[in-house]
């Protein structure tokens, strides 16, 4: 009897530790085929700006610290940080040992050259004033790095979980020059094994990777196809196992399939109507009319197809959750919209109003504008939408207050941290800032909450900063874009971050 | 000698076409400095960008560079990506001239077809359907034939893939679409060719000499129809690559068609000027070949340029 209890505690013990040791060291396998809609030029994460970019670049390099899918910090090549006395320098310590994917050392001398490489100005990395308030990047030991703000930073983490600051092998880019853009040298779980401009692109596992999520697939296929029409019928068809940005009017249709449906994760991006603050603009009650004659909901899901929440703050959900506070929903109140404006010596005709939006940026964006239109001239505001192309809309919206002949532009803001967001829209004369908006009381708590390093206090800055946002009402406050992807049944344990970025750290495919 | 002058003469259109891209895309409005930067920079930042980009220089000498870089490719880089033009251009291109010349063989081989047999069944039902057929074939925009298309045979029927360019039979779809334009006018061409012909007294004597109904029709009938078509398909092919923006887009082919579109989305001015250069030349040549094959095929046209 004790013998047999003693086999089966041996066999069930060698069958836990077989199994554990299956999963831990299991093979990557399987081909996960993916349709993507945007084209990727760039992988270079100092000059990519597209979040398929950004997912070749989470999986491809590697950060000091990441995000996971809920968009919280965590670590990947650190292994403990700190910050000096005076908050101005903040020290990581390293992995010791790590390789890039062609063997080069990845020490804390090469993640400082990755680093000095984006805030150098000959670079002119796209992102170099998301890191301006970092002066220089220093390696004092193999596994020590440090970072030298004028200021001190309390956000400084979050600017480092990003895929703009993963790391790039430099001395890799000065041998390939542009040919790194497309198959960039990382330490990450997998390589870019091929890359066919405007076609395709395919990753497979690093086989040097030391890391702490190993791939889990054999290959990763990017097939890029622009057409909305054209890539739905790939995820019909079995084509493909994935498609991103699927189309309002295409969701039931892929739903409705035996093998597929879609996935709706929350998105970063905050869309809202800026106002140019200046004229009647300037008058609360008027933008407060103006925020009260907008149905959202019944937009978000007329127009949008369900792929919207109504907005309850600025920032949009995942944009530092833990500093994130929400208010109650604006009401639709066309009535009451009137009577703010007759208070403020408008009645109806007096006032006119141009917006412009883009065509093809935010999902319905042309028709969104059509409807807000109506909207505002349903108050009796003389409102003309123009739509515009990409081009003439991002000079427009990117123009200082007083150069500026519209009144308010749509945008969608999706960025990484509240003191970035919320201290380039709000600060008093940023260059950034094109309403022109400003509060002596936000530009105070702007400032306390950038150099503070106590969570618990920017918690509390923060919120007041968001509360006096929403009350100031400087936007038509719209709503947050949700995400609609097609999935196949087969895959398993896909996410998406908040900010698009596909993460395969869990995946597998059945 | 003919061929000679027509080159020569080509040059001085190219370089009248290098001039208006060069002004014209700078007159696209949106600055690509700001594009590239984003929506949250700085006007200092936007600036940074625009110097290395070289925005700030002087028109002529962006001009200057402009045709420094037909001379030497490897200086004329994407603002985007940073890579030589040529070599973004050169792996493009097969699959743009893939869709064109294939979609021009495919049209006017079932154009010839369809125009026989409605030439010979006139009247009947089969002219009256393939009337309505080639009607039909020149209304339909590309785009939305594209598109139904991919829902007949990849999605409904699963004989052929949606999108993508990785096998040849990716290449089907997208050359059947672009086909059916050339395929609806050469069918209509070689009706109305045959028609005019077909009760002439020099097929009569043909069909005298003993030559079967088919051997009369190909040989001496459908020559009528040559000269014309030659021009009809010079027209098509240059359309072809016109359109090969739209067709491109819809079956997801990586194709220099699509990379202008994307361009233009991003304001990669290099981009636009050169791909547009590029087209604007192979117009030019197609132009040439059809003018040569035109002397050739025509006597008349031989003499009257000769006596020129």
């Amino acid at each position: 009897m004790r013998r047999s209890i003693l086999l089966n505690t041996l066999t069930a013990s060698l069958t836990v530790f077989l199994s554990t040791t299956a999963i831990l060291h299991a093979a990557p396998s399987g081909v996960l085929k993916i349709a993507v809609g945007a084209d990727p030029e760039t992988f270079d994460p100092h000059f990519n700006d597209l979040p398929t970019g950004n997912t070749v670049d989470l999986h491809v390099l590697e950060g000091l610290f990441r995000l996971d899918a809920e968009n919280n910090v965590i670590k990947e090549l650190a292994t403990d940080y700190s910050y000096s006395d005076d908050g101005k320098v903040f020290t990581v310590k390293i992995e010791k040992g790590r390789k890039f994917s062609n063997g080069d050392l990845l020490d804390a001398q090469a993640v400082a050259a990755s680093f000095n490489r984006l805030l150098d100005p000959k670079v002119a990395s796209i992102y170099r004033g998301l890191y301006s308030s970092i002066q220089r990047v220093t390696a004092p030991d193999e596994e020590t790095v440090q970072f030298h703000t004028a200021e001190p930073n309390g956000h400084i983490l979050l600017l480092l979980a990003s895929t703009t600051a993963t790391i790039v092998n430099v001395s890799a880019i000065e041998k390939m020059g542009s040919e790194y853009s497309r198959k960039p040298v990382g330490s990450g779980p997998y390589m870019v094994e091929s890359f066919v401009g405007g076609e395709r692109y395919r990753l497979v596992p690093n086989p040097n990777y030391q890391g702490r999520f190993p791939a889990k697939l054999e290959a990763i296929e990017f097939v890029v196809v622009p057409e909305d029409g054209s890539r739905m019928a790939l995820i019909e068809t079995g084509e493909v196992d994935i498609v991103e940005r699927v189309p309002p009017e295409s969701i039931a249709a892929i739903d409705a399939l035996d093998q597929a449906s879609v996935m709706k994760p929350p998105s970063m991006f905050s869309i809202n109507m800026e106002i140019v603050l200046r004229g009647a603009m300037e008058n609360p009650k008027v933008r407060e009319a103006l925020n009260l004659a907008v149905d959202r909901k019944g937009m978000v899901e007329g127009i949008l197809g369900g792929l919207g929440t109504p907005s309850v703050t600025m920032p949009g959900p995942g944009t530092q959750n833990e500093l994130r506070v929400t208010f109650d929903p604006i009401p639709y109140d066309p009535q009451r919209a009137k009577a703010l404006l007759k208070e403020a010596g408008y009645g109806p005709g007096d006032l006119s109003l141009t917006m412009v939006c883009p065509n093809g940026r935010y999902i319905k964006d042309a028709m969104v504008c059509q409807a807000l239109q109506g909207s505002f001239q349903a108050i009796g505001i003389n409102a003309t939408a123009k739509v515009v192309d990409r081009g003439t809309w991002s000079e427009i919206i990117g123009r200082k207050p007083d150069q500026r002949e519209d009144n308010m532009g749509m945008v969608g803001r999706a960025t990484a941290g509240m003191d970035f967001t919320l201290y380039r829209l709000f600060k008093t004369g940023v260059g950034a800032n094109t309403t022109g908006y400003s509060s002596p009381r936000v530009d105070k708590l702007l400032a306390e909450g950038r150099a503070t390093t106590d969570v618990k206090k920017q918690k509390e800055i923060y919120a007041e900063i968001q509360k006096q946002i929403w009350e100031d009402r400087p936007f038509v406050f719209l709503w947050y874009q949700t995400q609609a992807v097609g999935v196949s049944d087969r895959v398993k344990g896909f996410q998406v971050q908040p900010n698009e970025t596909m993460q395969f750290d869990k995946i597998s495919l059945q | 000698m003919f061929v000679f002058k027509r080159m020569i003469a080509a040059i001085p259109t190219l370089v009248i076409v290098s001039l208006l891209v060069f002004w014209f895309v700078d007159l696209i409005p949106g600055d690509p400095a700001r594009i590239q930067a984003g929506p949250m920079a700085t006007p200092e930042e936007v600036e940074v960008i625009r110097e290395r980009m070289g925005l700030n220089l002087p028109a002529l000498t962006r001009y200057a560079h402009f045709l420094e870089g037909i001379v030497n490719p490897e200086v004329a880089v994407s603002l985007r990506t940073g890579r030589p033009i040529s070599i973004e251009i050169s792996e493009r291109l097969p699959n743009t001239l893939i869709i064109a010349i294939g979609g021009l063989v495919v049209g006017v081989l079932l154009g010839t077809i369809a125009g026989l047999a409605s030439a010979l069944c006139q009247g009947t039902w089969t002219d009256t359907l393939i009337t309505a057929i080639t009607l039909a074939g020149i209304s339909m925009p590309i785009y939305w034939l594209g598109l139904l298309c991919i829902w007949l045979f990849a999605v409904h029927l699963g004989w052929l893939p949606a999108a993508g360019a990785q096998t040849w039979a990716h290449f089907i779809l997208p050359i059947l679409a672009v086909a059916t334009r050339p395929a609806a006018m050469f069918s209509r061409l070689v009706t109305a060719s045959l028609l005019e012909v077909i009760g002439k007294d020099y097929l009569d004597t043909a069909r005298s000499k003993g030559l079967s109904e088919v051997q009369v029709l190909l040989r001496h009938a459908l020559r009528n129809s040559l000269v014309a078509s030659v021009s009809v398909a010079g027209v098509q092919f240059g359309a072809m690559l016109g359109g090969s923006v739209v067709t491109e887009t819809v079956f997801g082919i990586p194709g220099v068609g699509r990379m202008l579109v994307d361009a233009v989305t991003r304001a990669d001015y290099p981009v636009i000027q050169y791909a547009i250069l590029m087209f604007a030349f192979f117009f030019v040549m197609i132009n040439l070949l059809t003018d040569i094959a035109t002397q050739w095929l025509d006597p008349r046209t031989r003499q009257s340029a000769g006596a020129a």
